[in-house]
């Protein structure tokens, strides 16, 4: 076990160390070192309860703090030392909470785990990946709250296109009535409108995907230094990127296609006017007004 | 008149004018749910710890309550020491650890807290009553469930393995006289409470007059700020810790939701703004003509610039009610998925709606609407009447 010694190291005044057993070497972590100011070769005395009766070591190390997310709201100081040191410091007895063991890998680790498991009652063996998932349910979590937002912040994105789409395609009412007179297929009109959204579509999900990776620096740069760990809180990856694009170009797409519907079904001369044309009766009404 | 001009212009485009209001209202449901974010969690928190009217606790030095495996040595004394404080009305010590229930082919772990039930703040009794004698504890209902036991039932319970052994350690048999609903405990946390005494004896040596926690409950009226700090004086191996120390230390570990919340927040309203910006602009822009014709006849620029402003305002009110809607079932839903957090108080909610949260909402959108329509109705207002009117009819 690492006990996390929390506030337990301290320059104290009690040493129970015998005088003449040369200390024994720890590596701190970064953080501790450097709130408290220590340097290699310093010497502490570290105690498993404030003001209890301690033992002098010497730093011989600093320990970077990994990029483990389960880590990073805890604050805590950390210090390494050797397993026996710890159980004598703490009264631990001849005991350990876990043994890391390293296998062959593949079927020889299945089987290891078997072994253990059935030898050993009061133990239980786990692949390194299965405690992995397990402790990072917490990040699990986040990832799929995360994923929530992503979709209300799409909903919000796609409306706010086809709000842009409505808009452009609504100011050029009257080149699309020119187009139509000129014997313009609707497909044609259709298909330019959709290409010019999707364009636009494109050329803002540039931008938003150079607006993302400058949010991500400084997301990194702000809670790297807050939470004072190496772990990447935003990386903007390559499937990421193209998920933003494509998405955004199909979105581009449909506004498009829905913007440009609306214009193609109304008449031409009534696209260049603004008003309503009236509608020429239908055919059943017309006989039976005859 | 001013209305009904400026429901006339919102009306010329309906399908136009209903798209604006739907992404207003989605900006408006992520900003309401970005402000009960913000601020859900401290305020549901505060309630947690305040709901059974302990204002301070005493952890192991350096910790959070129950935030590692330390513990509190000395705690007998401790807690007379605390109680001899004429501002302490009480102290409830509280040790945790682990039940492991031996049943006929399987054993069923629980999360086990050693209180004195007469002072405890940890759980509600829900059925039966408090225990009363060293070997009587009281259980969740998901212990209940996943143990197959009942109200009444005597069970064989262990505190801990000897590996070396291979036995369980610590066994007692227990009787169960109470269900009870923990309050500080995660949702479907099989959980149970026995006197601290029995709970210490069971853990052996390594538990002997020792507690996780001490909850403390200063007297009606006293300064609990001085209290504080006269324990802290008084108890330097420890650490005494306020409700609201504690909820700084949470409030930084969860500084990245309050951030997030202000960042989304800031987004949607920007988004919000720029969509009525936008659409109230290019209405504005295709009724030069129709402006400028009100300002020959005589209508005041102020006019003109009220029906714009109307215009954005009605837009985004329209919006941000059917927002507030959109926004208390998206904050259910969000809250379901962070409810999941392992270890997560049930009793704590991320977003809690409070009626300041959707009167902020309310208001900022309202004040964005308005600030949304000052530039197309400045433009509007400002068109030079004879030029434009000449551009107008030219074409």
């Amino acid at each position: 076990m690492l006990l996390p010694l929390l506030a337990a190291v301290a320059l104290q005044q009690i040493d129970s160390s015998s005088p003449h057993r040369p200390p024994r070497t720890v590596a701190s972590d970064e953080r501790l070192a450097a709130d408290a100011q220590v340097r290699i070769g310093d010497r502490i005395v570290l105690s498993s309860v404030p003001g209890g009766a301690g033992d002098t070591v010497v730093v011989s190390a600093f320990v970077k703090r990994s990029a483990d997310p389960s880590e990073v709201a805890r604050a805590e100081y950390r210090v390494r030392m050797h397993l026996d040191e710890l159980q004598s410091l703490i009264g631990y007895g001849d005991r350990v909470d876990r043994f890391a063991v390293q296998s062959r890998g593949g079927a020889a680790a299945d089987s290891a785990i078997r072994r253990v498991n059935a030898a050993a009652f009061g133990f239980q063996a786990y692949r390194s990946r299965d405690i992995a998932v397990e402790t990072s349910r917490t990040f699990a979590v986040v990832s799929r709250f995360h994923r929530a937002i992503g979709v209300i912040t799409i909903v919000a994105s796609a409306v706010f296109l086809l709000c842009i789409m409505l808009l452009k395609v609504d100011e050029r009412r009257r080149d699309v009535a020119a187009l139509r007179l000129m014997g313009i297929s609707a497909g044609s009109i259709v298909r330019s409108v959709m290409i010019e959204s999707a364009l636009v579509a494109l050329v803002g999900s540039a931008m938003g995907v150079l607006i993302g990776w400058a949010a991500a620096a400084i997301v990194n740069w702000h809670y790297q230094a807050l939470y004072r760990t190496p772990l990447a809180f935003a990386v903007i990856t390559p499937a990421v990127v193209a998920l933003a694009v494509s998405l955004s170009v199909v979105l581009g797409l449909l506004a498009g296609f829905a913007a440009a519907q609306r214009l193609v079904h109304l008449p031409a001369l009534e696209l260049i006017t603004g008003r309503r044309e009236p509608r020429a009766p239908n055919r059943s009404r017309a006989a039976e007004t005859a | 008149m001013l209305l009904r001009l400026a429901w006339a212009a919102l009306t010329r485009h309906r399908a136009r004018t209903l798209l604006a209001m739907l992404g207003v209202a989605v900006s408006a449901a992520m900003l309401l749910d970005m402000v009960m974010l913000s601020s859900g969690m401290r305020e549901s928190f505060k309630n947690l710890l305040l709901s059974r009217g302990f204002q301070l606790r005493v952890a192991p030095k350096g910790t959070l309550p129950f935030d590692t495996d330390a513990t509190i040595p000395g705690a007998s004394a401790l807690v007379a020491r605390i109680r001899s404080d004429g501002d302490v009305t009480a102290v409830s010590p509280v040790l945790g650890g682990q039940l492991h229930v031996v049943l006929a082919a399987r054993t069923v772990t629980a999360a086990a807290i050693g209180v004195e039930p007469a002072v405890q703040g940890d759980y509600e009794i829900t059925h039966g009553r408090e225990p009363a004698g060293p070997n009587e504890m009281v259980a969740s209902a998901d212990f209940l469930a996943a143990s197959r036991l009942a109200l009444g039932d005597t069970l064989s319970a262990a505190a801990g393995y000897d590996p070396q052994l291979r036995s369980l350690t610590g066994r007692r048999t227990l009787r169960i006289v109470g269900v009870a609903h923990f309050i500080y405990m995660p949702a479907g946390q099989r959980a149970v409470a026995l006197p601290l005494a029995t709970l210490q004896s069971m853990e052996g040596a390594s538990a002997g007059d020792r507690v996780s926690l001490m909850m403390i409950r200063a007297r009606s009226g006293a300064n609990v700020d001085s209290v504080l700090a006269r324990l802290q004086r008084a108890l330097p191996s420890v650490s005494v810790i306020s409700t609201a120390s504690a909820m700084r230390q949470v409030d930084d570990r969860l500084s990245y939701f309050r951030q997030l919340a202000l960042i989304l927040g800031a987004v949607s309203l920007v988004v919000g703004f720029l969509l009525v910006t936008t659409l109230v602009t290019v209405s504005v822009n295709e009724r030069l003509g129709e402006i400028v014709i009100m300002r020959a006849i005589g209508v005041a620029r102020t006019r003109v610039v009220a029906q714009i402003v109307l215009e954005g305002v009605a837009i985004m009110l329209v919006g941000t009610v059917a927002g507030l809607g959109l926004g208390l079932i998206t904050a259910r839903y969000l809250n379901s998925i962070l409810a999941s957090f392992p270890g997560l108080p049930a009793a704590i909610d991320f977003f809690l709606f409070q009626p300041r949260d959707a009167w902020i909402a309310l208001g900022m959108l309202a004040v964005a609407g308005v600030l949304a329509a000052v530039y197309p109705s400045w433009r509007g207002a400002s068109l030079p009447i004879a030029l434009t009117l000449r551009e107008e009819a030219i074409g």
